[in-house]
């Protein structure tokens, strides 16, 4: 008799895994030559403007609405829409600018009833899911206790099927979803400014920090801002994301923890640890 | 729990008188507490002005609920859509902002200049919220001192959004006390089916009855005003009451 499912690691059924990792992870190794080219990357926001020139294009998306009568109470209008804010714009421009070639997808959850926000967001998570989206860039979260079941299991459901969650820690103290869960990439600003370069945090919830702060972002009306957010580091780390993707495509989200953390500026392979 | 009618029955009683007794417990000046705390940020900030705003019941719109500094008396009471702008954004991604010149978004430098004659170059907006709702935003206008960074200066920020919460949630739980009461008690419940139960009972009870609730807060008052005073109303109400029941027979 066996336990439940060690039949799969019989070894008639037990795949072999490409482990596809250097002894050393290098920056050359990482992403040298890749533009992030064909990697799916769904910014969950404001929506984005296709027409912004840091953007580029937009690869398709949907705006998720709130609808009482549809199940789950909310449904997806797939289709072009604007960026109601701006600030899904400045996501996509600092992702095109780390992963040129990748494909954008726009998923517009803010701009509805805050009151169906937690369930819009819910379902564009789901949505990137379920159309095979690599990489999802999420600068927004909920405190709302109520929530922590269903964006626990999203961010299951995402760690299983190889999407990365990134997501951007908020200012005020306390449990915020998805932000806080450990298979999920959270990030929060350091006071950096090159793009390529980030830092691991060992005492998460704060696991990574990139730039995000006094940056110039695109906005409305095809100009840019100076802003400050944690909103605007995830992106950064979405963008290395894609751009490594391109390149690894078969690696999973703790191996691309693994890698970032590797790439980290503060790592270090001698010495003592901080 | 038991659904028996007559458990339901006393717990809805407990919901209405709850709603009753609520805003007469209410702190008074509670609005005033929010200007104090508008007034404390932009000192803090060295800012033009401080404002917060907070959700209409339909989510729609932000109601100016404080404001100090600059433009702040054309800013109280004003009302703008929740969807758009960086106070909008802050309030529906849960997440703070700050922008250093505004006014290159031409929609929000149109919208301001329209309604408060107070253009600023820089803002930082902050979300107020906790686990069980969202109330609004905190807004500090053209600060000029600061951690230095911005970053600093969001942390900063965050210590009046906790606070202003508190005092949001505060003020609605004495505001509508039945349904806070069976929330709370939802919160902590174990079982689902408890939960649940307890969730109908909050979102079923009554709210607090308008009438009841000014002649309370007159009561009170007067109650505060002094022991003659207290007497005198206490009189008056006596007579009141033998007079209702004299028409009553």
């Amino acid at each position: 008799m066996r336990p439940a499912w060690s039949w799969q690691f019989e070894a008639t059924t037990l795949p072999p895994v490409l482990v596809g990792m250097p002894a050393e992870i290098t920056r050359e190794w990482a992403w040298e030559g890749s533009s992030g080219a064909g990697v799916s990357v769904a910014v969950i926001d404001s929506g984005i403007d296709a027409s912004h020139p840091a953007v580029g294009s937009v690869d398709g998306g949907a705006v998720i609405v709130v609808d009482p009568d549809a199940p789950g109470g909310t449904r997806a209008v797939e289709g072009p829409h604007e960026d109601l804010f701006g600030h899904g714009t400045a996501c996509a421009a600092i992702i095109r600018h780390a992963a040129p070639d990748a494909r954008l997808f726009s998923l517009r959850v803010l701009g509805e009833r805050l009151t169906g926000k937690g369930a819009a967001f819910a379902h564009a998570i789901r949505w990137a899911i379920e159309h095979g989206v690599r990489v999802v860039n999420m600068s927004l979260s909920t405190s709302r206790a109520d929530y922590f079941g269903v964006f626990h299991e999203l961010a299951d459901a995402a760690y299983f099927s190889g999407t990365m969650l990134v997501c951007a820690l908020n200012n005020v103290r306390g449990p915020t979803y998805p932000s806080q869960f450990a298979s999920v990439f959270s990030v929060a600003a350091h006071s950096g400014a090159d793009p390529f370069r980030f830092d691991y945090n060992p005492k998460p919830p704060a696991e990574f920090g990139a730039p995000g702060i006094d940056l110039e972002v695109a906005w409305l009306g095809s100009k840019t801002i100076r802003a400050t957010g944690n909103s605007f580091a995830a992106p950064h780390i979405t963008g290395v994301i894609a751009r490594i993707l391109a390149k690894h495509p078969r690696l999973t989200p703790f191996q691309m923890k693994t890698v970032l953390m590797a790439l980290a500026d503060n790592a270090t392979r001698s010495g003592a640890e901080g | 729990m038991s659904d028996a009618p007559g458990d339901r029955d006393v717990l809805r009683a407990l919901a209405g008188l709850a709603s009753d007794a609520g805003p007469v417990l209410r702190l008074r000046g509670d609005r005033e507490f929010l200007t104090a705390i508008a007034e404390t940020a932009r000192l803090a900030f060295d800012a033009a002005a401080c404002s917060i705003a907070v959700l209409s019941e339909n989510e729609r719109e932000l109601e100016f609920r404080a404001a100090a500094g600059a433009g702040a008396d054309a800013t109280v009471g004003l009302r703008i859509p929740s969807d758009r702008g960086i106070a909008g954004w802050a309030v529906m991604s849960g997440q703070a902002i700050a922008i250093a010149d505004v006014s290159r978004d031409p929609r929000f430098a149109a919208e301001v200049a329209a309604t408060t004659g107070y253009v600023p170059t820089a803002i930082m907006a902050m979300p107020l919220e906790n686990e069980r709702r969202t109330f609004g935003v905190i807004e500090v206008l053209d600060r000029r001192r600061g951690g230095g960074e911005g970053m600093d200066d969001l942390e900063l920020l965050a210590c009046f959004a906790r606070l202003t919460t508190l005092a949001l949630e505060t003020a609605r739980v004495f505001s509508n006390l039945g349904r806070v009461l069976f929330e709370s008690a939802a919160l902590a419940a174990d079982g689902d089916d408890l939960r649940h139960a307890l969730e109908r009972l909050a979102a079923d009870a009554p709210k607090p009855r308008a009438e009841l609730t000014q002649l309370t807060l007159l009561l009170h008052e007067l109650a505060e005003a002094g022991p003659d005073e207290l007497l005198a109303a206490t009189r008056v109400a006596n007579a009141v009451l033998i007079y209702a029941r004299t028409r009553r027979r």
